[in-house]
């Protein structure tokens, strides 16, 4: 076989075919997060405080509204593309109480998870060769997804000293002929951030100054830690509805990763192209899942305000034991999702040679990992301004983080 | 929760809820059909409210053999905790003295299968009742929407015989249930003429949500919905004949 430095080529093999192989893939990486999760899986005993999982499982209405729906045999067809019109009709009232006002006929679009409302979204509303927008430190799969599509991602650096907040004179010099949208997450991922309603509606003026689409993904919405804060988003703001899309998961609120679904909504003029993306990638949404978020909405209110009350009571305990570790790193204390990110600020460390990126982050990561057998992720995954941080996750028990941050404890101490 | 509970919560709170019923006599507006229900519930309850009448709608979908009485009764669910369902229960009883009891419960009436509208209207008897809209896309254990359709025959026929029954004329199966009715029938939609029903014109979506027209005989509205949707207007329009007949 000959090499053609992106895959090998069969002896007698046509080498200009190989090499304009791939040509959409080439540049796409498997998630950082992902590759420590592979790593991670050959040291006996580990714990990962890398993947975003929730430590619950599905709860119990949502289960037992699946089970009716499999026992009535309703399950096993497809739906209507954007989704089953009752659950499309919940999420309007469930919008609405949010006041965000959107018809659930032809606004509304039920997605298999939100990663694939988000590549629908950035195939319809991008051209190759377009720019989007992304602050960063944010999550990894953004870039890909932009990449996939032939866009170029540009970020944008949030500003650790403010408490990782936007800066919004950064955005303007970012924009260009060819930006077509800013796309961030809200609460931020990795980093916990509530974005203010002052920074959004800066956010806002840009994006009529500029004319730009603004994607919201807001997959961490339900979880608060601090009284009487509240999340505000710009889909609530009926002159902004040709401009914002908004997109929510049932992943993380309603413990559900592994059913896949989530909605996204906008403008009807929006949602109609984003729809025909949809209907090729999926068709619709998995059905049996579509009742699962039928029964959440129904009925799990009392488990997302569950949820968030462990995720706080976890999000203390992780920051009470990163105090202990406060020669080793810093840290902005997360107002919500399920993530602290703290910056290495002990950089005289002896790290040996892995075989990894060049990045400090990444070789602290393994270093931990060897060490202690804690997996989390190098924050460089999540951006440049990631670099000399890790993310930790909190979604795991209070258990797995005591035992976690035992072992650093006993590294560090 | 194992079967047996259910069965035995089922029927407790059913002739709890008869008792109630009977002591503080409220009058009842049911609300069915396989979408637009919530919207047309709400909209219901937003008029009452403004023509100075207490009223009690059913929350999200208290809407089914279990979830109707909870509604009524104004208790919350223990979903599927034993330990949960114990105040509930004693809550219950208690609704039968109570001395703030809503004159007007609006109710919304969730069909799944076979016989579902014959054990709720065991339970309630409208004096309205509202058919919002019926579509095949949602049958869950029906074999077919003439099995859905006899569900919703059975509440037309059951409202009683002074009451209303509000129907959509645009919806052909929906139209067609008027031949069973008792009560005085009373239509709204786009292709109703203004003479039969109300006749809603001229949709239009604004910046600001949709708008539209009511013509009625004389009676002609202009409406602004601060919502998105031809649902809402549909059901405004139920807010209209509601305005008129309350």
């Amino acid at each position: 076989m000959a090499g053609t430095g992106h895959c090998p080529v069969p002896a007698g093999e046509n080498i200009l075919y190989y090499i304009y192989m791939f040509e959409r893939t080439k540049n796409l990486k498997l998630s950082v997060i992902k590759q420590m999760e592979i790593r991670a899986a050959k040291f006996p005993n580990t714990i990962s405080l890398a993947q975003g999982v929730p430590s619950f499982d599905t709860p119990k209405c949502i289960k037992r509204r699946v089970e009716l729906a499999l026992r009535q045999g309703v399950v096993a067809k497809y739906s209507l593309s954007p989704g089953i019109a009752e659950l499309r009709e919940l999420i309007e009232v469930k919008l609405a109480e949010q006041n965000m006002f959107y018809d659930f006929e032809k606004e509304i679009l039920v997605t298999a998870g939100s990663i694939e409302g988000i590549t629908a979204t950035i195939l319809a509303i991008t051209d190759p060769g377009d720019e989007v927008i992304i602050p960063e430190p944010t999550y990894t799969s953004y870039r890909e997804v932009i990449i996939l599509a032939g866009v170029t991602p540009v970020y944008v650096s949030l500003s650790e000293d403010k408490g990782w907040a936007f800066e919004l004179e950064e955005y303007e010099k970012a924009i260009t002929p060819r930006t077509k949208a800013i796309f961030y997450c809200n609460p931020n991922n990795p980093t916990g951030t509530i974005y203010s309603k002052e920074q959004l509606l800066g956010l806002a003026e840009l994006a009529e100054k500029h004319n730009l689409y603004l994607i919201s993904d807001e997959v961490y919405k339900d979880f608060i830690f601090e009284n009487g804060q509240s999340i505000f988003s710009l889909a609530e703001m009926p002159e902004l509805r040709r401009r914002v899309i908004r997109l929510f998961s049932f992943s993380k609120s309603y413990a559900m990763t592994g059913w896949r679904t989530g909605y996204l909504h906008s403008d009807e003029s929006i949602v109609q192209e984003i729809l025909k993306v949809h209907d090729c990638l999926v068709t619709c949404a998995p059905v049996i899942s579509q009742y699962a978020a039928m029964g959440a909405l129904e009925m799990g209110d009392k488990d997302v305000k569950f949820f968030n009350h462990e995720y706080e009571k976890r999000r203390d305990l992780i920051c009470a034991r990163l105090d202990k570790l406060s020669h080793i790193f810093s840290y902005v204390r997360p107002e919500s999702a399920y993530y602290v990110f703290p910056r290495i600020i002990k950089k005289d460390m002896k790290l040996d040679d892995y075989d990894c990126p060049d990045s400090f982050s990444w070789r602290f990561a393994l270093h931990l990992l060897e060490k202690t057998q804690v997996a989390v992720v190098p924050g460089v995954a999540f951006g440049p301004s990631g670099e000399n941080h890790i993310r930790i996750s909190f979604g795991r028990s209070e258990k797995d983080i005591n035992c976690a941050f035992d072992r650093l404890d006993k590294l560090f101490l | 929760m194992k079967p047996f509970f259910k069965t035995i919560l089922k029927y407790y709170l059913k002739y709890i809820t008869r008792l109630v019923l009977f002591i503080h006599q409220p009058k009842i507006i049911a609300v069915a059909g396989s979408t637009n229900k919530s919207f047309v519930r709400d909209e219901i309850k937003k008029v009452l409210l403004e023509k100075g009448r207490t009223v009690r709608a059913n929350p999200k979908n208290f809407n089914t053999e279990i979830g109707l009485p909870l509604a009524i009764l104004g208790v919350g669910s223990g979903y599927g905790a034993y330990y949960d369902w114990l105040p509930i229960i004693g809550d219950a009883i208690r609704a039968i003295w109570r001395k703030d009891f809503p004159e007007y419960l609006v109710l919304e009436l969730g069909v799944s299968q076979r016989g579902d509208m014959a054990y709720l209207l065991s339970i309630i008897r409208p004096e309205i009742c509202v058919i919002a809209d019926i579509t095949q896309r949602y049958l869950e254990a029906f074999s077919g929407l003439d099995q859905l359709l006899q569900e919703y025959e059975y509440l037309v026929k059951n409202t009683k015989n002074s009451g209303r029954v509000i129907l959509n004329y645009d919806n052909l199966q929906i139209r067609h249930l008027a031949k069973r009715a008792k009560a005085e029938v009373i239509y709204f939609g786009r292709i109703v003429p203004a003479e039969e029903g109300f006749r809603i014109e001229d949709i239009e979506r604004t910046e600001k949500g949709e708008s539209a027209g009511i013509r009625y005989k004389n009676l002609h509205k202009k409406l602004h919905i601060p919502r998105f949707g031809e649902h809402h207007v549909y059901a405004a329009a139920v807010g209209v004949i509601m305005q008129e007949n309350i």
